[in-house]
């Protein structure tokens, strides 16, 4: 899975690069909001296949709310670390790291707020990180935990990511990654508009 | 949320009977599905314009701002779960399911 997904991406990167798309490859790029729907859907139905997840999600309780939590707190410490490492001022390095992985939204935003750089850099580490979720999610279940995919994929973790958690993880895990998904996309435009900012 | 109401709607049909025998070929369109995915996310990467420049000038600074707070979350996520949740990776809801994982773990 992990060398298709690769050879999948850096066959997307050459076609668009070297603008050798045809028919084919146009209609794929464009229509990827249908191939996400029927994605999802495809997820739902081995997500409602599987028996007595509910029952499991209820003994969490609030716990439940530790790897949203867990990720945010995070993510933003990580763009503490970046502002001292890279000398950029910490709003807009947590503004950065505060996208999640939502690439679209953080790189739009942060182009508006902090000007051409500001939103590549969010675009761009963004991607990244949705992108390598794909390769990293494997090894993540492997080594670590299931909820330590989840946190690796943040925000995407309720859409794209998403049939990684279901080949890797368990049903469980896969509603608790839709679940910490919708938490930290309702999340990325509040933490960035706000830590963009604060003034430190 | 137009994605979450259409996963809802197949969780829907997962739970009131969809066939069994079609269990493999519903798991080749996530597979096919996640691949188009990904290639397209690689052709809106490679059209972006002036992307070769754009990504040696700020590549390495892109990288650190994806690589910090990832592994960052993947840490503390793992040490909260580790304390404060029951480690249920291999606790699957069908039985055969936890060797499935295990087989696919080791195919890696």
């Amino acid at each position: 899975m992990v060398i298709l997904a690769l050879a999948a991406l850096a066959a997307g990167i050459l076609i668009g690069a070297g603008d050798l798309g045809n028919g084919l490859t146009e209609w794929i790029a464009s229509n990827t909001d249908w191939i996400l729907g029927v994605l999802m859907f495809s997820v739902g139905i081995s997500v409602g296949l599987q028996e007595g997840i509910s029952a499991k999600l209820r003994q969490y309780h609030v716990r439940i709310l530790i790897i949203p939590f867990g990720t945010i707190a995070a993510s933003v410490l990580g763009g503490v670390i970046c502002a001292a490492i890279t000398g950029y001022p910490v709003n807009q390095s947590v503004s950065i790291t505060s996208g999640l992985g939502w690439y679209s939204l953080s790189g739009a935003m942060l182009s508006e707020l902090g000007g051409a750089e500001l939103g590549s850099i969010a675009f761009l580490s963004n991607l990244l990180r949705e992108i390598f979720s794909f390769f990293i999610i494997p090894f993540a279940a492997l080594k670590l935990n299931d909820f330590a995919c989840i946190a690796s994929a943040g925000a995407t973790s309720e859409d794209t990511t998403l049939p990684m958690m279901i080949k890797y993880t368990n049903g469980e895990a896969v509603v608790l990654s839709v679940l910490n998904g919708i938490l930290c996309s309702a999340a990325v435009p509040v933490l960035i508009s706000l830590f963009y900012q604060i003034p430190f | 949320m137009m994605v979450i109401l259409i996963m809802v709607l197949g969780m829907a049909v997962g739970k009131l009977g969809f066939p069994a025998k079609l269990k493999g070929l519903n798991e080749k369109v996530q597979l096919i599905c996640t691949l188009l995915i990904i290639f397209s996310m690689g052709v809106m990467l490679g059209e972006r314009e002036n992307f070769p420049e754009t990504l040696s000038s700020l590549g390495s600074l892109s990288i650190l701002f994806f690589a910090v707070p990832t592994l960052l979350s993947m840490a503390v996520v793992y040490l909260l779960t580790k304390r404060l949740l029951p480690d249920r990776s291999g606790d699957h809801p069908e039985g055969e399911e936890s060797g499935e994982k295990g087989k696919r773990n080791q195919q890696l």
